[in-house]
């Protein structure tokens, strides 16, 4: 299976660079006589803190020589719709695991708009390229197996700067691979030219991504004393909130081209006319 | 029970009643206040938003976009405190002349990043959402739209212990500007032995640079 093929190329290297990472470096806790500093080191929670120091200047080397001038040159040459059509099509391949993480976190309502955004948009939307289920009342939303595990009670756990992956933490690391593990278009294929599909879309991916942020992360690199502190703070704040709109979710079931006459039908109306 | 008792417990229970209506009034009366508040916050926000829109798809160029956005943030944000905030632990260890500095180069390094931020934008539109309040305040939700990105989620918080609301956070898409700040600057702080002067210095780069 080249899915499998891939994690067993990943994963390795994955340990390897965490493996690492605890050898080379851990942070100094402050003084316990300094009560303030104490409880900002534990809300910081990022005990590793030199070793994701490291991983963040390599990528941001990285990013500053090869991903942000590919993302720039990205925008540059293909004009807006074109990039929004080329998002649309990426994320439908990622409605299905979409859709079983929705199921995880007992959240049928979404799990139903997963499945109708990837029916509607795989076949009216042209294989993705337009988002017609928007419009007929089936909104994207977040939904990955780090919230999956984060809504079944799992902790987030220490901050941890993944190469490439940027700011993560052990549960969205694990989320990470079981993404990958649940995610149907990690089993399909067979032959090299799948497999090499597979990373063309994985790398393109990468650079819309990386292309629709460009302005908003220059703006907090260039106007923060300390960018990895900042990059640390955002994520972890977006992620709660991303967590927390999950778990608050209360969707009606109706989509919004369903006739308002039969919206309230099932109410009980004949309920009103005996009591009087 | 005996008379005399019952006379006794007469006046008791007629203090309950008059204790408990008291209760119930001053209960209506914090709701009602509630209400106010937060009629008084959508409507402060309302106009405000009318404010911003005005000025940030204005045909001025950045600089007069600049002048027009200061008047605005010195009428409904409490800068000086969200500087206090910012500055968390350490503005206790700042001395009152490194606190005023303090205070002063916040307010030019907030205009500046402001001013970046919206210089280039035109064709904005905001839309309020709802008002709720939550421990620390008061929260108007609004949802921005700028052409050709997706509707994007801001919570404004807002004091009203002065009388009049006051803007004290915004947050964006659940991420605190201020929150992010101070965890911003406590993390130069640390790295830099604690030294207050050593963020001044920062932020003065950061002001003139």
């Amino acid at each position: 299976m080249s899915g499998f093929n891939r994690l067993s190329r990943i994963v390795p290297a994955l340990v390897l660079l965490l493996g690492m990472g605890t050898l080379s470096g851990c942070a100094t806790p402050p003084p316990a006589d300094d009560p303030d500093a104490v409880a900002e080191y534990r809300e910081t929670n990022d005990p590793i803190e030199p070793t994701n120091r490291l991983i963040y200047a390599a990528n941001d080397r990285f990013d500053k020589a090869i991903f942000r001038p590919l993302a720039v040159g990205y925008r540059a040459v293909l004009p807006q719709t074109v990039r929004d059509h080329t998002h649309n099509f990426l994320g439908n391949f990622g409605m299905p695991v979409q859709m079983i993480n929705d199921i995880l976190q007992t959240k049928p309502r979404h799990a139903g708009d997963s499945m109708m955004r990837f029916v509607t948009n795989t076949t009216l939307g042209v294989g993705g390229i337009f988002d017609v289920a928007t419009d007929f009342g089936w909104p994207d939303h977040d939904a990955d197996s780090g919230m999956t595990l984060a809504l079944w009670g799992v902790p987030t756990g220490p901050y941890l700067y993944l190469p490439l992956f940027g700011p993560s933490s052990p549960r969205e690391g694990v989320g990470l691979g079981m993404d990958y593990m649940l995610d149907p278009f990690s089993w399909i294929g067979v032959d090299n030219t799948d497999r090499n599909l597979g990373y063309a879309k994985m790398g393109l991916s990468a650079i819309d991504e990386r292309a629709r942020v460009i302005d908003d992360l220059d703006k907090v690199t260039g106007q923060a004393l300390d960018p990895y502190a900042t990059i640390r703070s955002l994520y972890r704040q977006h992620r709660q909130s991303q967590i927390d709109d999950a778990r608050d979710d209360s969707k009606p079931t109706i989509p919004a081209w369903f006739p308002a006459a039969m919206r309230h039908s099932s109410k009980p109306t004949t309920a009103s006319a005996t009591l009087q | 029970m005996s008379a005399d008792r019952l006379t006794n417990f007469r006046p008791t229970r007629r203090h309950l009643m008059g204790l408990s209506t008291a209760v119930a009034l001053a209960i209506c009366s914090r709701a009602a206040r509630a209400d106010s508040d937060t009629d008084r916050a959508t409507a402060f926000m309302t106009q405000m938003v009318a404010e911003l829109i005005a000025v940030v798809n204005g045909s001025s160029d950045t600089s007069g976009k600049a002048v027009a956005l200061q008047k605005i943030i010195d009428k409904d944000v409490d800068v000086n405190g969200i500087a206090r905030f910012c500055l968390g632990r350490f503005w206790r260890q700042a001395s009152p002349d490194e606190q005023k500095q303090y205070i002063e180069l916040f307010h030019k390094v907030l205009l500046k990043n402001i001013t970046g931020k919206v210089g280039d934008y035109s064709g904005v539109d905001i839309s309020i959402q709802k008002t709720f309040t939550r421990d620390d305040g008061i929260v108007v939700s609004t949802s921005v739209l700028r052409p050709n990105n997706a509707p994007a989620k801001v919570d404004w918080l807002m004091t009203v212990e002065s009388g009049h609301p006051l803007v004290i956070d915004v947050i964006a898409e659940g991420t605190s500007l201020r929150l992010t700040q101070r965890n911003d600057y406590s993390a130069f702080l640390t790295r830099n032995n604690n030294s207050v002067t050593a963020l001044l210095d920062a932020l003065k780069q950061q002001a003139n640079g």
